[in-house]
C-alpha cells in the first residue's frame, strides 16, 4: 500500500524542507519512503514542488501521476496540482494566497490561512511547518508526534534554538483544523 | 548502523570517501553537482585532494594522472560532459588505470536537458573512445545501491586495473531515500608492482598506451580482452523479481526498474505471469541468465527511457529464443508510469496469445 504527497509553492516558502521533514517522520516510523524534488532553472519566487511516497514495502514509482494529498501554498500550485489529486483525495491550500474555490466535487478541501498564521506567530518562514501541522490533522497515516520527532532529528545542532518556535508552529497547524 | 534520509548524489559522495577515495577532480553540471559540493566540504578538511577543474577534459585527465600513481581517484559528471571525457577513457583502458567515473544521466543528445533519461547506455557500455576496449558499468536502482555499487566500482577498478563507470540518472541523483552506510567490504588491492610511486631504489617504470611494436601491440589488446573475459566470468550482477514461473519478462536497468517491479505485481494481481530481470552490470551483460529465462517466456519486453539501446544487448542475449519487444514511448522526462507499463504488457500479451 503506497500513499503519495505533493508539497508545492513558491521557491523560498520551504516546501522542499517540509517534504523532507515529512519523509523523515515516515522513516523514523520504520516505513519505506522517497522524496523527489521538481524544479526548473529557477530561483526564489519560482515554483517548486516535491513528491513523497510512503510504502510498507519498497517504494515503486518515485514520481506518480496521481496523489492522495496535495499541500499547496500559492495559487499557481493550486491551479497546477488540483487535477493530480486522486478522486477521494485531499487538497490542503494556503487560503492566505489561494482563492477558496472548489472546482472539483470528488475531492476534499482543507483551507487554512497558513501565511497569516505564520505572520501572527511572528515568523513568516514557519508557514511550511504550519502546513505540516495541518496535514497531520487531515491525514490518518500521520501523527504530530512523529513530525515533532522528525523536526528534532532534522534540525542541525547550530539550529536547535529554533526548535521551540517550530514546535509551536506545528501545534498551530494541527489546532487550526480542529477549529474549522 | 542507522538509516538516514539521503540524496543519491550525497550517498555516492560519502560512499566514495568510505571506499578510500583520495582525490576528486570535477566540474559542476546538473544533475550531479551535489557530489562535488559534498566532497568540497569533506575532502580538504580530511587532508584529501579536491580540485575544481577548469573543464571536464582537465578533470578526467587529472584522474588519469592520479591513478597512474596508484591513488584512488574519481570524477563525476553528466551525459554531455561525459562525452568530453571519452578520449581519456580509451587511454585509461589501454594504460590499465583504475579510473572511476560516475555519470548521473540527463537527457541528450547534445546539451539536451536536465530531465532524467537513460540515453547513455551505448556511450557507457560500448564507449565513445577509439579502439578496442570495454568498460565495466554498474547501474544502481535505489539510494542504497548507490552506496554499495560505489564501493564495488572502486574495488573492481583497482582489482582489474580498468576504468569503471557508475551509471546513475537524474532521478536517482536528486531523490532522497533512507539508506545505510554499510562498511566498505572489500580488501585493499596491492598496486606496488605497477604504480608510479617514485623510482628511488628500484628500476624506472612507465605507463604508456603507445607501442610502435606491432606484435606487442596486438598482444596488448588481446591481453586486455582476456581481462574483460575474466571480468565477464566473475563480476556479472543482476536482479530477478518473480521470474520463477514468469511467462512474460520485463527487462530494464537503473531506477526505472522500481516501476517495472510495481508493474509486475500489478500484472500478477490480474493473473498474468510476469517477471522482471534487471542487469546490474551493463557490462558484463548477464547474457547467460537472460538466455535461460528467455526459454520459459512467451515474450521478453525491454523497457527503457531512450530510443532502444539496451534492447540491442537483450536481443543478442535472447538470440532468437523467444520474441523480444521494446517499450520506449519517450526518451527523457517523466519516468514511465506503472500504469503505462502494465497497459503495454497487457496489449502485447493479447497479441502473443492470439498468435500474432
Amino acid at each position: 500500500m503506497e500513499e503519495n504527497f505533493i508539497f508545492a509553492g513558491f521557491g523560498g516558502q520551504g516546501v522542499l524542507l517540509a517534504g523532507k521533514i515529512l519523509a523523515n517522520a515516515f522513516m523514523l516510523e520504520g516505513k519505506n519512503v522517497t522524496w523527489y524534488p521538481c524544479y526548473g532553472a529557477e530561483m526564489r519566487g519560482g515554483t517548486v514542488n516535491c513528491e513523497i511516497v510512503v510504502s510498507n514495502s519498497e517504494v515503486s514509482a518515485v514520481h506518480k501521476k496521481e496523489t492522495d494529498f496535495a499541500i499547496v501554498l500559492n495559487q499557481l500550485s493550486f491551479d497546477k496540482f488540483i487535477s493530480r489529486v486522486k478522486a477521494g483525495g485531499t487538497i490542503i491550500a494556503n487560503s492566505s494566497l489561494v482563492k477558496t474555490l472548489k472546482p472539483r466535487s470528488d475531492i476534499k478541501y482543507v483551507f487554512a490561512p497558513i501565511t497569516e498564521m505564520a505572520q501572527k506567530l511572528g515568523e513568516i518562514k514557519t508557514a511550511n511547518i504550519i502546513s505540516l501541522g495541518v496535514l497531520a490533522a487531515a491525514c490518518h497515516q500521520l501523527t504530530s508526534e512523529s513530525l515533532q520527532k522528525a523536526l528534532e532529528f532534522v534540525l542541525p545542532a547550530h539550529r536547535k534554538h529554533l526548535l521551540p518556535l517550530n514546535l509551536e508552529a506545528l501545534k498551530l497547524g494541527v489546532e487550526s483544523l480542529a477549529a474549522v | 548502523m542507522v538509516k538516514e534520509l539521503i540524496k543519491g548524489n550525497y550517498a555516492i559522495a560519502q560512499a566514495a570517501l568510505n571506499a578510500g577515495c583520495e582525490c576528486y577532480f570535477g566540474y559542476p553540471i546538473t544533475p550531479q553537482t551535489e557530489i562535488g559540493e559534498y566532497l568540497s566540504l569533506k575532502m580538504p578538511a580530511a587532508g584529501l585532494a579536491y580540485v575544481s577543474a577548469e573543464s571536464e577534459v582537465a578533470a578526467i585527465n587529472m584522474v588519469l594522472g592520479a591513478c597512474s600513481t596508484g591513488a584512488r581517484a574519481m570524477t563525476t559528471s553528466s551525459s554531455c560532459a561525459v562525452s568530453l571525457m571519452q578520449e581519456t577513457l580509451s587511454y585509461a583502458a589501454s594504460d590499465e588505470l583504475p579510473v572511476v567515473l560516475v555519470n548521473v544521466m540527463r537527457a541528450g543528445p547534445g546539451l539536451g536537458s536536465i530531465y532524467p533519461a537513460q540515453g547513455d547506455y551505448y556511450q557507457s557500455v560500448y564507449g565513445g573512445g577509439n579502439g578496442d576496449y570495454r568498460m565495466v558499468v554498474f547501474a544502481p536502482s535505489n539510494v542504497q545501491e548507490c552506496i554499495e555499487l560505489t564501493y564495488k566500482t572502486f574495488y573492481v577498478a583497482h582489482k582489474y586495473r580498468t576504468p569503471v563507470i557508475l551509471l546513475a540518472d537524474g532521478l536517482l541523483g536528486q531523490m532522497m531515500e533512507p539508506a545505510e552506510f554499510t562498511e566498505y567490504p572489500y580488501p585493499p588491492v596491492d598496486n606496488s608492482s605497477w604504480a608510479l610511486s617514485g623510482a628511488n631504489g628500484r628500476e624506472g617504470r612507465k605507463i604508456c598506451s603507445y607501442g610502435p611494436d606491432e606484435q606487442k601491440h596486438i598482444q596488448h589488446v588481446k591481453d586486455l580482452f582476456e581481462k574483460y573475459k575474466l571480468i565477464s566470468e566473475r563480476e556479472v550482477m543482476f536482479e530477478e523479481f518473480m521470474t520463477d514461473d514468469a511467462e512474460f519478462l520485463l527487462v530494464g536497468f537503473g531506477s526505472l526498474t522500481r516501476n517495472l517491479k510495481a508493474a509486475v505485481k500489478s500484472l500478477r494481481n490480474k493473473g498474468i505471469k510476469a517477471g522482471m530481470f534487471r542487469p546490474i552490470t551493463l557490462f558484463p551483460f548477464p547474457e547467460k541468465r537472460l538466455f535461460e529465462l528467455a526459454g520459459q517466456c512467451r515474450e521478453v519486453m525491454t523497457v527503457e527511457m531512450n530510443m532502444g539501446q539496451m534492447y540491442t544487448d537483450v536481443r543478442l542475449a535472447v538470440n532468437g529464443k523467444t520474441k523480444v519487444s521494446l517499450f520506449n514511448p519517450r526518451p527523457a522526462g517523466e519516468w514511465l508510469s506503472v500504469e503505462e507499463i502494465t497497459a503495454a504488457v497487457e496489449k502485447s500479451m493479447e497479441k502473443v496469445y492470439a498468435g500474432i
